[in-house]
């Protein structure tokens, strides 16, 4: 049954994909337009590889080489988060405050995913995976890092870091059901988010601690990197296994408690 | 069996008042006072499998929120509800698979996508079968008669076409329990009629149980049986529709036509208390009255050398609701601009 379930939500996220790319399509200009908006994108991500070389910013034992790599999982975990999660978060002070979420609600299909999934931005994540993607090959290349299960590892922890990504940022979100408008929380998540940029290791011990303790956004795009680098420990590994479990359960829960809130909008 | 059972359903919602002005924005944010409003007050009714029901009432009376809560969509404060032998607010999906709601105001249609689109994604999400999802649509679409518009972009299509759309992809999984909340809305009289004569025939033909909220009397009598009027959140009448009028009052309307033109104290001079003139413009006169009086009034035109023509009518239906929204008003002594909007309301209730 949970097989079938979870075959159910897969063929329905594919339908999702296919009815948001047949939407983009609908208008021809803007999508060949986007295609070369999104190609100049990528170019000018491309140049973060020649800053981090010329300025050859060193942090403790981590060459460029290495920032290289944290701030091309870093530009990629952000496409993802974009393209997949953002589009659809940004939605949910609509809904509730048009009273969209209505119909959605009626539908014999789980809420979160149907609100949380449902559309998916095919042209933000392209610069951003790729150039993110290229980084990421750069520096590993360039530190002589191994390419052997560690590359099977780092995907792994790409999963774990989409996972904290829809956990952590949607938390901010369900905040809507209680007082509609939430921009500057959502300001402030983007904030937090933007910390990411860099290897963790430029922090505080306390912050640290809290990055990756309290609200665990330091996973996101340090924790591959730094397992491909052998810079985890068991510890570490299980932590990272365990946040996203701990977080989709306090997701779960605090969206209950969201949608019960609704009071939809007068019709 | 009831597929509807409701015992004593209220709704309270909160709210706040501010009056206008930057200073009393800037006072609201640090204080607010929290109001309540009962939008639905402890209603009870049941409704049979097959029944195709009107809720009536004027804007804010409570319709929409009592089938808010009817489909899950609202937790009630208290009361009960059975729908279909489920409690709606738990929202069951094994519930949910077996009833559609149809919002005039809202849409479940991808704008930039054909209609097909949207309605393909809820086979999906209802897991219907190939086959059975070909022949309900084509069902569908050829009694509504937009076959050759299933392929055209949703936001290409006429407001008539679009919600006709939103129909097909509401019923796709063929759900027994349909509910429409003010379906008509906007619509031209051509697309107003071929949703109405849908809706009587969906109804009778798969015996799906119809529960209609509308401000259109024509919506309510084409394809309703019985009618629960609700006003101040409170449930004023729920029985037949052709009972309505006795319920609220057995009127009959005279127009009568004369010679020359009256003056309306005249009127009333000659026809005493039978009669209350309801619209009078020179030389014609539209008069209310009481069934019991009908006779006097008639035995008065014939006799009077100044009347040309005359004609006795049934009082139109909404104007019997209408007695019932004023009289509501009076007892929960509204304001003015209250009145003005319930006023506002019945204009569109007669249109």
């Amino acid at each position: 049954m949970k097989m079938r379930s979870l075959g159910y939500y897969f063929k329905l996220y594919g339908v999702f994909v296919k009815n948001c790319v047949a939407a983009s399509m609908e208008y021809r200009f803007n999508f060949w337009m986007g295609i070369g908006v999104e190609i100049a994108f990528l170019c000018a991500k491309a140049l973060y590889i020649l800053i981090v070389y010329q300025t050859n910013l060193h942090i403790g034992e981590l060459t460029p080489d290495h920032i290289l790599l944290f701030i091309g999982t870093y530009t990629m975990m952000t496409g993802l988060y974009m393209g997949l999660f953002y589009v659809n978060f940004v939605r949910i002070s609509q809904y509730v405050q048009g009273g969209t979420l209505d119909l959605l609600i009626t539908k014999p299909v789980s809420l979160q995913f149907l609100v949380s999934l449902r559309y998916i931005d095919i042209g933000l994540p392209i610069p951003n995976i790729l150039a993110g993607a290229i980084m990421v090959g750069v520096g590993w290349h360039r530190a002589q890092l191994p390419l052997n299960w560690n590359l099977l590892g780092y995907i792994g922890f790409i999963g774990i870091a989409l996972m904290i990504t829809y956990c952590l940022m949607l938390l901010p979100a369900l905040l809507s059901f209680r007082y509609v408008q939430t921009g500057a929380v959502t300001e402030m998540a983007h904030s937090i988010w933007d910390a990411n940029n860099m290897p963790l290791d430029i922090f505080p011990m306390w912050l640290q601690r809290i990055g990756v303790y309290v609200i665990p956004v330091f996973l996101i795009s340090n924790y591959g990197p730094k397992f491909v680098m052998g810079m985890l420990n068991l510890w570490d590994i299980l932590w990272a296994l365990l946040v996203p479990v701990i977080l989709f359960i306090l997701v779960r829960k605090c969206w209950s408690l969201a949608v019960r809130k609704y009071s939809s909008a007068g019709s | 069996m009831s597929i509807i059972e409701v015992n004593n359903l209220s709704k309270t919602f909160t709210y706040y008042e501010k009056k206008a002005g930057l200073r009393h924005s800037w006072r609201h944010l640090f204080h607010r006072e929290e109001l309540e409003r009962h939008a639905v007050s402890q209603i009870s009714f049941n409704i049979e499998q097959g029944e195709a029901v009107a809720f009536i009432g004027p804007n804010g009376a409570g319709k929409t929120t009592t089938l808010k809560m009817l489909t899950g969509i609202l937790h009630p404060t208290s009361g009960h509800a059975s729908v279909l032998g489920y409690t709606p607010w738990e929202r069951a999906k094994a519930f949910k698979r077996n009833f559609a709601i149809v919002m005039g105001q809202k849409s479940q249609l991808w704008w930039d996508l054909p209609a097909n689109e949207s309605i393909y994604l809820n086979k999906c999400i209802y897991d219907i079968e190939d086959r059975i999802y070909q022949d309900t649509l084509d069902e569908l679409a050829e009694m509504l008669d937009v076959t050759r518009l299933l392929g055209v972009q949703v936001r290409r299509l006429s407001l008539g076409e679009r919600m006709k759309m939103e129909i097909i992809a509401a019923l796709i999984h063929q759900p027994k329990l349909l509910f429409l909340d003010e379906p008509t809305l906007g619509l031209d009289y051509a697309s107003q009629k071929k949703v109405r004569q849908f809706l009587r025939s969906y109804n009778e033909q798969k015996q799906a149980t119809i529960i209609l909220t509308s401000h259109y009397m024509k919506d309510i009598q084409d394809v309703c049986s019985r009618a629960i009027v609700i006003a101040g959140g409170k449930i004023a009448f729920d029985g037949r529709i052709d009972a309505m009028k006795k319920a609220f009052g057995d009127y009959k309307r005279v127009k009568v036509r004369f010679y020359e033109p009256w003056k309306e104290e005249e009127v009333y001079q000659w026809l005493g208390a039978h009669a209350v003139v309801h619209a009078h413009h020179g030389d014609t006169l539209d008069l209310q009255v009481e069934h019991e009086a009908i006779k006097t009034v008639s035995r008065r035109l014939i006799e009077h050398s100044g009347v040309e023509d005359w004609s006795i009518e049934e009082e139109p239906i909404e104007e019997s609701i209408e007695r019932i929204y004023v009289q509501q008003s009076k007892e929960r002594g509204l304001n003015v601009g209250q009145e003005q909007s319930r006023a506002a309301e019945l204009q569109s209730l007669e249109a």
